[in-house]
C-alpha cells in the first residue's frame, strides 16, 4: 500500500494537509519519497493515528511530542531486540540456553535485592 | 430507518453541541414509550435517537464518529491497526531512535557490537561515536505492469538528490522492497553508507493479470472462430504470438501458452492463461440471424441442463 498526503488526509480525518507536512518535516513521520511526494505505507498511517490520538486526544502539547515518540521508538526498539535475541538464543544447544537462563535470573535477583534495599 | 447518527437526530454533521442536545429533546418529548405505551414503532425510534445522542453527545466518542473511527452503534472499527501492532515487526525499524553505542559501554565488547547499529558492516577499526553507517533512504517507485513482469531498469533521484540506477528484476510484485546495498546515506567519519530501500508499487494493466508467475488475460474471439477453430494473434507480456482456438471451443475456455508467463532470472518460467471470451458484433446483419433460425430449427442441444439438474 501507498498513499499520497490527499489520500492520507482523507483516510485518516482527523490530520490536516498543514499539520501532516509539518510532521513530516518534524521527522516524526517519515514517508518514502516518490517520484510525485511523500508515499506513506500502514506503518506510517498507523503512526499518523498515534499521532492523532498523542495530539488531538490527550492534548499532548507539541514541544513534548518529540521526547515521547522517542521514548515510544526506543520502547519498539529494544522490545524488538530482545525477541531477536531471543529468537537466537533459542536456537543454541539446551545447555547454552540453560547456562544464559540461570545467569539472567541470578542477575535480577541480585538486581532485586538491591533495589529492595533490604 | 438510516443508521446515520446525525440523520436521525435531524442535524448537520456541523451541528453544535447545544443544537445536538436541543434536536435529540425535541425528539424525545416527541417519541418518548411513556407518551406512546402501545406505539412499537415510536418506541424503536425513540431507541435509535438514544442511541444517535448517546454517541453525538459525548463530544469524545463523536469526534472519534467523525474520524470514523468507531461505528454508528459505537464499536471500534475494525480496520484500526494500532502503530504498535506495525512497531513489532520489521518494519518498524525505520522509526528506531538508534541507540548510542555508550549504553552499553560496561557490557562486553562481543555484546556493544551486537547491539552497535552504528557499526554494522565496516572493518575493523573504528570508534562507534565518531564513525557510523549512514541512514537507508526510502523509495517508493511505481512501476508499470509490464516492466514488473519483465524486469526494467529504472533511474531516480533519492532523496538524498543522488541519482541512482534501479534494476528491477522481473516478476517483482506489489509491494516488494528492493535493497540496494551501499546506496543509502552517506556514512559519518569511516562510517559506512546506509543502503537504499526500494518499495515498489505495481500499476494494473488493461488486459494482463497477474497469478503467481503466470499471466492471465481474456480474449475475445468471433462466433465462427468458436465454432470452425482457427488461428489467432495473441498479445503476451513478450510480444504477439499465433495460437490455436480449437474447434467448438466454448467461453471461458483455458488455453495455456506454455512459458509465456514470467521468466525468473533462474530460467524458471510461469504459462499465460488465456481465457476464451465468444463476442457478437455490435450490429447482426441478416446473415447471421438468418443462420441462428435455421440452426434452432433442428438443434436439441440443451446448455442449461446441469443446471436445472443441479437447483
Amino acid at each position: 500500500m501507498s498513499m499520497d498526503e490527499r489520500s492520507v488526509v482523507a483516510e485518516v480525518r482527523r490530520v490536516t494537509l498543514r499539520e501532516l507536512r509539518l510532521w513530516v518535516r518534524e521527522g516524526w513521520v517519515q514517508p518514502a519519497q516518490g517520484e510525485r511526494g511523500p508515499a506513506f505505507d500502514e506503518v506510517d498511517v498507523a503512526r499518523i493515528r498515534l499521532l492523532c490520538d498523542l495530539r488531538k486526544e490527550m492534548a499532548l502539547p507539541a514541544d513534548a511530542l518529540p521526547v515521547v515518540l522517542t521514548l515510544i521508538d526506543r520502547l519498539h526498539e529494544t522490545r524488538r531486540d530482545l525477541r531477536d535475541l531471543t529468537k537466537a538464543l533459542e536456537e543454541q544447544p539446551e545447555e547454552v540456553r540453560r547456562s544464559v537462563v540461570a545467569g539472567f535470573r541470578e542477575r535480577r535477583r541480585g538486581s532485586y535485592r538491591t533495589d529492595g534495599g533490604a | 430507518m438510516s443508521d446515520d447518527p446525525y440523520e436521525i437526530l435531524g442535524v448537520p454533521k456541523t451541528a453544535s453541541h447545544d443544537e445536538i442536545k436541543k434536536a435529540y429533546r425535541k425528539l424525545a418529548k416527541a417519541l418518548h414509550p411513556d407518551l406512546h405505551p402501545d406505539d412499537a414503532g415510536k418506541k424503536a425510534e425513540f431507541q435509535a435517537v438514544s442511541a444517535a445522542y448517546g454517541l453525538l453527545g459525548d463530544p469524545e466518542k463523536r469526534k472519534r464518529f467523525d474520524a470514523g473511527e468507531i461505528d454508528a452503534s459505537g464499536q471500534e472499527r475494525p480496520e484500526r491497526h494500532y502503530y504498535h501492532q506495525y512497531a513489532g515487526q520489521d518494519a518498524g525499524r525505520r522509526y528506531d531512535p538508534g541507540m548510542g553505542a555508550q549504553e552499553y559501554e560496561d557490557a562486553a565488547d562481543f555484546f556493544s557490537d551486537l547491539f552497535g547499529r552504528r557499526s554494522r558492516s565496516g572493518g575493523g577499526d573504528y570508534r562507534e561515536a565518531f564513525h557510523t553507517r549512514g541512514p537507508d533512504l526510502r523509495y517508493h517507485l511505481e512501476v508499470d505492469f509490464l516492466d514488473a513482469v519483465r524486469g526494467a531498469k529504472r533511474s531516480v533521484t533519492m532523496p538524498n538528490g543522488k541519482a541512482i540506477e534501479i534494476s528491477i528484476p522481473a516478476g517483482v510484485h506489489d509491494g516488494q522492497t528492493l535493497r540496494l546495498r551501499g546506496k543509502g546515506g552517506a556514512g559519518f567519519g569511516e562510517g559506512p553508507p546506509g543502503d537504499a530501500l526500494v518499495t515498489i508499487g505495481v500499476l494494473s494493466h488493461p488486459v494482463f493479470t497477474r497469478d503467481g508467475d503466470d499471466i492471465e488475460m481474456e480474449l475475445p474471439i468471433t462466433l465462427d472462430e468458436a465454432v470452425l477453430g482457427a488461428k489467432v494473434d495473441v498479445p503476451t507480456i513478450s510480444g504477439t504470438v499465433s495460437m490455436s482456438v480449437p474447434k467448438g471451443a466454448s467461453s471461458g475456455r483455458r488455453l495455456r501458452l506454455k512459458g509465456k508467463g514470467i521468466v525468473r532470472a533462474s530460467g524458471k518460467a510461469g504459462d499465460q492463461n488465456v481465457r476464451l471470451k465468444i463476442v457478437l458484433p455490435d450490429r447482426m446483419d441478416g446473415e447471421l440471424e438468418e443462420l441462428a433460425k435455421r440452426w434452432r430449427e433442428h438443434s436439441d442441444f440443451e446448455p442449461r441442463k446441469e443446471l436445472r439438474r443441479q437447483t
